[in-house]
């Protein structure tokens, strides 16, 4: 099969003659991605402008649905930004409670993440396991908040809900499963064949690149790039309970395989960390609903890297700005850099890697140097364009 | 002396009067306000003092201008807000992604929303508006308020 | 009963679409079909192509610039196909509702024949939006061209 002039590929549910924005641009010379160009408008809502026009409580509820799997890292982002500036800071307790839901957080969407490398890779077993195994830790996520996906924990102050002792036993055991059968899939994974030969040296991100693209996250430290908003400019407890930063050399796609895995394990010796140490006392302050003229910056680790949040108060009870700046963001251009000069084949795995919001990688568009013939894809018939050539391989 | 009052009087000392205010309000946070002709200088000062990693870049429509604040930070630690203004209409400023390559998507998103042109920026075509999106309106902008931005859409929606 | 009638029922293919949500109703879709929940041990299978799916399970509160992929997909089911809103903002747009670029529930796009509020729903009642839908497909008459 040639993506040269004489390309037979299937199209998927879009129509060849409407014209739609890609999402990627990939300039390929044969089998080569000679460039990328990006344009992500699929997922834009218009929040930023939303945040405007509700008060800072209901802007909590509006943070935390910016992303499904990282909402817990918005809302923490955001009630820091806002206790920023009103001068307040949540009560230990409730700072504990801020690390262990994060963290509850990280495992549930690392091992989410896992399962769609391995379905990438054409481990479908794979990646029922794994989303079997992760229930685990939603189970904890219900039992501590009462909702599976957007827990509502954090508040402007604090946090509205207790950990309370009697769950306690229920959260280690689970925790002690998880980290069980984590090991056994970095097992798994770093002696597979197929997944070595699908990862290692794939997509490979220099770190002096990954600085000067100001990548983030698992991505970032895959380049061997020890940065972490935790260690480097901690919030919550993170001040007080150790923990290490993960990274590795190897500037691969197996790298960031092994990053987000080895934080699996980092998370859960946390939450037992924090679950022994949690001190007693109030779980939030009383806060105005006004907020004095001023303007804070938060930064949170979230799963996918460094969560940036800016806001401008005006002394009413609604924000005058309030900017987000979500992780794969800034990673879209170390994406795009790490693209060039691999196969078309590996792009679904590379862009996988850098653990993008799904919805960002809907689209594909092809256009061969020598022809300049464009030829645009849905990411399934591409995905299964791509299986067939690996498994000829 | 703490590391962030450190840099502060260092930046004070290099840019002199094109420094119009710096706070340090909280550990590991700065602002400062420069002149807008300083902008590069600014930046190309800040990456040799290791701010070399930027968050982001948001825009801010003021009364008096629009509000170009870049995030800096250094060794992913202190955080610099280097805020500076530019005119309403034809807002432009210099690209910094000649110093920070990594500033490129940043400033598409800025030119999508409040429409502030880069220039010398390699390619500012639209990030993160939709494809129908009408030319020259910048949804950040105060003039449009929601109503009025939704009735701009769903009318050239009809008119397809 | 129809012995087309019967299949579609007995294992109706899914097609996923999001609109533009914040992935939280995708990832408890998704979770629907693994071991925990297992909705596969029903037929019920999670298809890639239009061409082959009965149902269409829309997540996400309508963007702007998805409207018409939406449109296309559906138009591309063959008949009969039904839609299924997952989630408040493909019910109803939910928080965004008011965002300058969001149309707002995809019964402002397309008939919808089962609602699964929730933010997210859980896999149980995404289930049990599937199973209401499947159960009204058998309520309804069997018109002239056998179906």
């Amino acid at each position: 099969m040639s993506y040269g002039s004489t390309i037979k590929v299937p199209f998927g549910p879009q129509h060849p003659a409407l014209k739609e924005p890609e999402h990627f641009l990939f300039k390929i010379d044969g089998d080569i991605i000679v460039n990328v160009k990006p344009r992500i408008g699929y997922n834009h809502r218009g929040i930023e402008k939303a945040f405007e026009r509700r008060t800072y409580i209901q802007n909590i509820y509006l943070a935390e649905r910016i992303c499904g799997i990282c909402s817990d890292a918005h809302t923490t982002c955001y009630v820091q930004a806002i206790e920023d500036l009103l001068g307040v800071e949540a009560p230990p307790r409730a700072r504990y409670i801020r690390v262990i839901v994060a963290e509850l957080e990280r495992i549930h969407s690392h091992s989410l993440w896992l399962g769609i490398a391995a379905h990438e890779i054409g481990f479908d077993t794979l990646f029922m396991h794994l989303w079997r195994d992760r229930e685990a830790v939603m189970d904890i996520l219900e039992l501590i908040s009462g909702n599976r996906v957007h827990y509502a924990m954090n508040t402007i102050g604090g946090v509205r809900r207790d950990i309370v002792s009697e769950t306690i036993p229920k959260i280690i055991g689970s925790l002690d499963f998880l980290e069980k059968r984590t090991k056994y899939y970095m097992k798994v994974l770093r002696s597979e064949p197929t997944v070595l030969k699908r990862t290692v040296d794939i997509g490979v991100l220099k770190p002096e690149d990954a600085v000067e693209l100001c990548a983030v996250g698992p991505t970032l430290r895959a380049s061997g790039v020890k940065n972490d908003v935790r260690g480097d400019d901690p919030y919550a407890a993170y001040d007080e309970i150790p923990f290490n930063i993960v990274t590795d050399d190897g500037c691969d796609v197996f790298s960031r395989i092994l990053v987000r895995c080895g934080e699996i394990l980092e998370s859960i010796n946390m939450i037992r960390y924090a679950l022994d140490h949690m001190p007693s006392g109030m779980l939030r302050v009383r806060v105005p609903m006004a907020v004095k003229p001023g303007e804070a910056v938060s930064r949170v680790e979230a799963p996918r890297g460094e969560l940036i949040h800016y806001v401008k108060s005006n002394g009413s009870t609604k924000p005058e700005r309030y900017k987000v700046r979500s992780p794969t963001l800034a990673n879209i251009p170390a994406l795009c850099r790490m693209l060039i000069g691999q196969h078309v084949a590996d792009i679904p795995i590379i862009l996988a890697g850098i653990d993008p919001c799904f919805a960002c990688m809907d689209r594909l568009v092809f256009v061969d140097v020598k022809t300049n013939k464009k030829k645009a894809l849905d990411f399934e018939s591409f995905r299964k364009i791509v299986r067939r050539r690996h498994e000829l391989l | 002396m703490r590391r962030e009052d450190k840099i502060a009087a260092e930046m004070r000392e290099k840019l002199k009067e094109k420094i119009i205010a710096i706070e340090v309000p909280r550990e590991r946070r700065i602002f400062a306000y420069i002149k807008t002709e300083a902008l590069k200088e600014s930046i190309k000062f800040l990456k040799d003092m290791g701010f070399k990693h930027l968050s982001t870049i948001t825009g801010v429509d003021m009364e008096d201008g629009i509000e170009l604040i870049y995030h800096l930070a250094l060794d992913g630690s202190i955080e610099l807000s280097l805020r500076l203004k530019v005119q309403k209409d034809d807002p432009r400023v210099p690209t910094i992604t000649d110093i920070i390559p990594g500033a490129v998507l940043y400033e598409r998103e800025v030119h999508d929303m409040f429409g502030v042109n880069f220039e010398g920026h390699p390619d500012l075509s639209p990030l993160i508006l939709p494809e129908k999106w009408p030319r020259n309106i910048y949804p950040l902008r105060k003039k449009y308020a929601l109503e009025r931005l939704r009735n701009i859409i769903f009318k050239e929606e009809d008119i397809e | 009963m129809n012995l087309l009638k019967w299949a579609r029922i007995k294992s109706p293919w899914i097609l996923h679409f999001n609109t533009g949500g914040c992935n939280g109703c995708d990832i408890e879709l998704l979770a629907a079909f693994t071991p925990r929940f297992d909705v596969e041990r029903f037929g019920i299978l999670l298809q890639g192509s239009p061409r082959h799916a009965d149902i269409l399970a829309v997540t996400g509160p309508v963007t702007l610039q998805v409207r018409k992929r939406l449109i296309r997909i559906y138009e591309q089911m063959p008949e009969p196909k039904y839609v299924l809103a997952v989630g408040s903002c493909a019910c109803s747009g939910a928080p965004f509702k008011d965002c300058y670029n969001v149309i707002g529930g995809v019964d402002k796009v397309l008939p919808v024949d089962v609602y699964v509020p929730g933010c997210p729903p859980k896999p149980e009642a995404i289930i049990d939006g599937i199973v209401k839908l499947i159960q009204k497909i058998e309520e309804e008459k069997i018109d002239e061209k056998g179906r």
